[in-house]
């Protein structure tokens, strides 16, 4: 078996884009689905009972389906709802967010709820409405508490956005994979692919090390 | 008591009531905590609420700004009544200052940022003006020099003093006290009290659900003994230490070994 390693090279360029692709989506699914998050959280202590069970469905149902099937779900259901045609980025970022909005809301749900009941009475105590005893005392404190289990689940959507290339989304694994079938050079493009993801994943693993350092433990 | 009554108007026969409980109820499922409480608190006044624990003192203190639903009954501050619905009670809640057991000092702001916060997010103050005012409150409770320092690097004494600054920071009209001292070390008792005893002093009206009977003794002008969930004695302190009248009250007061 003789390897050609010079593909690598050659597809460096296609090979930057798709990495550039990853980035953004992981980027922008992570600032839309952590406020969502938020709000999702919110709706599931609501004192209205549709509106919490709502939330509630939505969360059980996205975090015991394969993201996979929420991919393929968005690419066909999603114009058929909206009557819109999305383009494949946008369907993949849709589907994402759908997904990492409920494991986020179930982040700040328990974070959210490892603050004692008595933070919010001082604050209410001091006349403050519910609303901002929790914009200004339990939210604050609560994202020390969440933020070292949401750098965990940054790593891990980095490497899950790779599913959104069965829609032929031009990120990192769909364009790999394109150059794997189109130069039948399977185990050079794997690898490249494979080092890739570890040269850009594995600081943000160091970074998530040193968040769970600096607030994981502290009260 | 006396300088209390020295100040008031020509003409006043009493003080007037601030706050005022009409047969307040409240029970938890099948259990009563509170099986209709009627009392009134004058302006100026100190009453300690006294009694063993699991009495409903607590919760007839959390009544009185709304932390807590009644079952039945009225409470009236300055002749208002509170809403049934919690979140109603916003504005009342601004003239009554709590403290807590657990001090509830907020860890992610300094000393300082406590006392501010009030000010800022609910009466709209300034920065600068809600520094002023914070910096000449921390003076008050003797805590000057530990403005900067975040709850967890204080002892629980300065925490409780700090919070102390923290509801007198709303400038409120009552102070609510639930066992102020009672998650503290010995030896910083003493100082919290001392704040304590200057705002009663002042003439600032304070309901304080207390077992340091020393302080309610030398404090109280009213105490209002619990037991089960309703009022068993009230009166002058010298009356409720000295001749108490109910024999639950005497139980209380020899189970903490009170001996007059
Ligand atoms: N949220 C609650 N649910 C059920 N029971 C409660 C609740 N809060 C207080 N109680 C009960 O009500 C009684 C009175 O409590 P509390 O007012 O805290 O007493 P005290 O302050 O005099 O020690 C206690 O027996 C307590 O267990
Ligand atoms: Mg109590």
């Amino acid at each position: 078996m003789t390897f050609d390693w010079s593909i690598i090279w050659q597809s460096m360029g296609a090979l930057w884009q798709g990495a550039l692709v990853t980035i953004a989506l992981t980027v922008l699914t992570m600032v839309l689905a952590v406020p969502l998050g938020i709000v999702v959280a919110l709706l599931r202590e609501s004192r209205l009972k549709p509106v919490s069970a709502l939330a509630t469905a939505y969360v059980e149902l996205m975090r015991n389906v394969p993201i996979i099937l929420v991919v393929y779900w968005a690419f066909y259901v999603l114009p058929i709802l909206t009557g819109v045609g999305f383009s494949p980025f946008l369907t993949g970022l849709v589907a994402l967010v759908l997904n990492n909005t409920a494991y986020n809301s179930e982040t700040f749900r328990s974070g959210i709820r490892s603050i004692r009941k008595g933070q919010t009475e001082a604050g209410l105590a001091l006349g403050m409405s519910e609303g901002e005893a929790f914009r200004k005392i339990v939210l604050p404190q609560a994202w020390r508490r969440v933020l070292p289990i949401l750098a965990t689940t940054w790593v891990t959507l980095f490497k899950d956005t790779s599913l959104v290339s069965v829609i032929a989304v031009g990120d990192l694994a769909h364009t790999a994979l394109q150059i794997r079938s189109q130069s039948f050079r399977v185990i050079e493009m794997l690898t490249a692919m494979a080092a890739i993801y570890w040269l850009l994943g594995y600081p943000q693993a160091k970074i998530v090390d040193w968040i769970h350092r600096k607030y994981g433990v502290t009260e | 008591m006396t300088d209390t009554l020295a100040k008031l108007p020509q003409g006043s026969t009493l003080p007037d009531v601030v706050i005022e409980y009409r047969d307040v109820r409240k029970q938890y499922g099948e259990f009563v905590a509170l099986a209709g409480v009627n009392l009134e608190v004058r302006r100026g006044q100190v009453v300690c609420l006294i009694g063993p624990s699991g009495s409903g003192k607590s919760t007839l203190l959390r009544c009185t700004n709304g932390l807590e639903t009644m079952s039945s009954g009225e409470v009236y501050f300055d002749g208002m009544p509170l809403s049934k619905d919690p979140r109603k009670n916003r504005l009342i809640r601004q003239r009554m200052g709590m403290v807590f057991q657990n001090f509830e000092l907020f860890p992610h702001k300094t000393a300082l940022g406590n006392i501010m916060m009030g000010p800022m997010t609910v009466l709209g103050l300034s920065e600068e003006k809600a520094r002023t005012r914070a910096e000449a409150l921390l003076a008050k409770v003797g805590l000057s020099e530990k403005a900067s320092n975040y709850p967890a690097n204080l002892s629980g004494g300065q925490q409780q003093r700090v919070a102390i600054a923290r509801a007198l920071a709303m400038e409120p009209e009552v102070m609510l006290f639930d066992e102020p001292t009672s998650a503290l070390d010995p030896e910083t008792i003493g100082e919290v009290l001392n704040v304590m005893k200057r705002l009663a002093d002042d003439g600032m009206t304070m309901v304080v659900v207390t077992h340091e009977m020393t302080f309610a003794r030398r404090v109280a002008d009213h105490v209002v003994v619990f037991a089960n969930g309703q009022i068993v004695e009230q009166g002058r302190p010298e009356q409720i230490f000295d001749a108490p009248q109910t024999t639950r009250t005497r139980d209380f007061l020899s189970h903490l070994g009170w001996d007059g």
